[in-house]
């Protein structure tokens, strides 16, 4: 429960510092006349500029963090995520790709194909005839779908006339600039309503974590269970790359430091701490990447990669002492 | 019906769990071939056999995590395989070997998900649910661990955690594969004792794969006894454990004495 308020307090106060701090500064004071009144120079800031911004990036990272956790429990394995498996870089492929080709389907759906696309192509590369796959196994495949996927995104913007591809380069990266209301209501509507597809699903979660046979002496239909959350977290993935691009490690990280921050050891409750923390660390790396060199806005991915990187880094050689690699 | 020439069994109607010529793994490579057996309700039955000769493959069977590659295995004359999950989840239960604890899971919270047969999608959390739960960590005496964390416990009271888990279940039949492999003696008896308990107290029907022939015999009703090629003798200890049917299954010259404790037969190896 304590840990559960301080990441609520944690929250509220990256919220408020996200929403104060920039180019034109906002005093406590102007920041309340904006909210509660809705005029003065703190309702333009807040609504047309960084109150987008921050909403889209409190829901974006927490769909992507509980996207990560949910494939950390289903995998049993601290390296699932669907940023190292592949799944956000194939939702980005398509929406660069819709833009190479001039089409204008609504980016939700364009992510959501893309993501289940490289899902789906990494459980058909890694079966083997007869044999269980090993989560590892999964992971690797995926790791080299999301490189292929990302390769195929840089040669598109290369198609693309100048202004366009800069454009495209910087959403790539992951960003949050030039956010509307129309992002926010995406990714708050899809996003709750996959959560709460998600949630739903907990119990069954629960009974897998313990290993299939149990799980499956215990009532469940193992493989459609499996396949029916794998296809949840990579729609809640999806939903977060739509709107804020294929913002690398959040969903990686979220799990792990959540249930560190929380202190949460019931699945509901780590899974909420991954949501939490993900919005947590989106809303500071994208508040960190606007404040990082004066003048210049760097988009969010950047901060998000120079902070998951090394914890890919410690992870691994974690996974490395422990054997599991 | 037909008389089976392996069990000398009957085809007659009675409940509990039946393999009928029940054949496993691939085609090429058969782990069990055309094998019928039966076992009833109420009894404490052990699996034994050499190693790899297919005892586990067969309880696992017998719990549909595995398909046959031919015959069919019915619990109350129905083939288990056409059977909702959920609904033979509440009937028949099984303990794997070994089963994976998530990291940082306390006992009770281990023991609640025993109940995922009983709880729909939406059915919240009821009073005959916290009941199972409290039954099933009293039965296996754990109840005063129930908030600590499963990876701080001794492996006996680990293992003790699990069955909790699967009485939780409340399915009559219980199935478990090797439940006492890992653990010391003292822990392997503690874990047999509890078991026959509730065959006793709650007419718990128990199916287990054991490594020891003497334990085996001192908590079984039935016997059931494998050797690499398929079954050679299931019936009561003293019918199962002959020094002819040790020859046969593990190769074992050995003399067959009543225990000067509880009368049941003592493997005295030669």
């Amino acid at each position: 429960m304590r840990g559960a308020l301080t990441l609520c307090l944690l929250l509220l106060a990256a919220t408020l510092a996200a929403l104060m701090l920039g180019p034109v500064r906002l005093s406590p004071a102007l920041l309340w006349q904006g909210l509660s009144s809705g005029e003065g120079p703190g309702a333009l800031v807040l609504g047309t500029i960084r109150g987008p911004r921050v909403l889209t990036a409190l829901g974006a990272g927490a769909v992507l963090g509980l996207s990560g956790a949910l494939f950390q429990a289903l995998f049993r394995n601290p390296l699932a995520a669907p940023d190292i498996m592949g799944f956000t870089a194939g939702a980005g492929l398509t929406i660069i790709a819709a833009i190479a080709l001039g089409l204008t389907l609504p980016p939700p759906l364009l992510a959501a194909g893309g993501g289940l696309v490289a899902a789906l192509l990494v459980v058909l590369l890694s079966q083997r005839r007869g044999h269980a796959t090993p989560p590892l196994t999964m992971i690797l495949v995926g790791l080299g779908i999301g490189f292929i996927a990302s390769a195929l995104s840089s040669f598109l913007l290369t198609l693309l006339p100048h202004p366009q591809a800069a454009e495209a380069q910087r959403w790539l990266t992951g960003s949050l600039a030039a956010r509307d209301w129309t992002h926010v209501a995406q990714v708050w509507l899809i996003g709750a309503a996959l959560t709460a597809l998600a949630l739903a699903q907990l119990r069954r979660l629960a009974a897998l974590e313990l290993g299939e046979d149990l799980a499956a002496g215990l009532g469940l239909r193992v493989g459609r269970a499996r396949l029916a959350l794998a296809g949840t977290a990579v729609l809640l993935a999806a939903a977060g790359v739509a709107v804020a691009g294929p913002v690398p490690f959040i969903a990686l990280m979220s799990g792990p430091l959540g249930a560190r921050l929380t202190g949460a050891q019931r699945l509901q409750g780590r899974m909420l701490s991954a949501a939490g923390t993900g919005a947590l660390v989106l809303v500071v790396a994208d508040l960190a990447a606007r404040a990082a060199l004066p003048g210049i806005q760097l988009p969010a991915g950047v901060m998000t990669g120079l902070l998951g990187a090394p914890y890919l880094l410690w992870r691994l050689s974690r996974e490395m002492e422990k054997g599991e690699l | 019906m037909t008389l089976d020439m392996h069990t000398g069994l009957r085809d007659r109607p009675h409940g509990g769990l039946t393999a009928e010529r029940l054949s496993l793994g691939y085609a090429e490579r058969p782990v069990i071939s055309e094998l019928s057996l039966d076992l009833p309700r109420g009894a404490m039955t052990a699996i034994l056999g050499p190693n790899g000769c297919g005892k586990s493959t067969l309880l696992r069977a017998m719990a549909r995590l595995l398909a046959p590659s031919a015959g069919r295995v019915l619990l109350d004359g129905e083939d288990i395989h056409r059977r909702d999950t959920r609904a033979l989840a509440r009937e028949l239960a099984i303990l794997p070997q070994s089963p994976i604890a998530p990291e940082g899971i306390t006992v009770a919270d281990l023991v609640k998900r025993g109940r995922t047969p009983w709880r729909g999608l939406f059915t919240p959390w009821r009073g005959e649910d916290a009941t199972a739960c409290a039954e099933a960590l009293a039965a296996v005496q754990m109840t005063e661990f129930a908030e600590r964390p499963l990876g701080e416990l001794s492996g006996g009271q680990r293992q003790r955690a699990w069955i909790a888990l699967v009485l939780a279940q409340a399915a009559p039949l219980l199935l478990l594969d090797e439940p006492t492999t890992y653990l010391d003696l003292v822990h392997q008896i503690d874990v047999l004792a509890l078991l026959r308990r509730r065959n006793r107290e709650a007419g718990l029907t128990v199916v287990s794969v054991l490594h020891d022939l003497n334990l085996a015999a001192r908590f079984s009703d039935r016997l059931v006894l494998l050797g690499r090629d398929g079954l050679i003798a299931t019936g009561t200890p003293w019918e199962v454990l002959t020094p002819a049917n040790l020859q046969t299954a593990f190769g074992l010259a050995a003399r067959v004495d009543p225990d000067p404790v509880t009368g049941t037969p003592m493997i005295i190896p030669l």
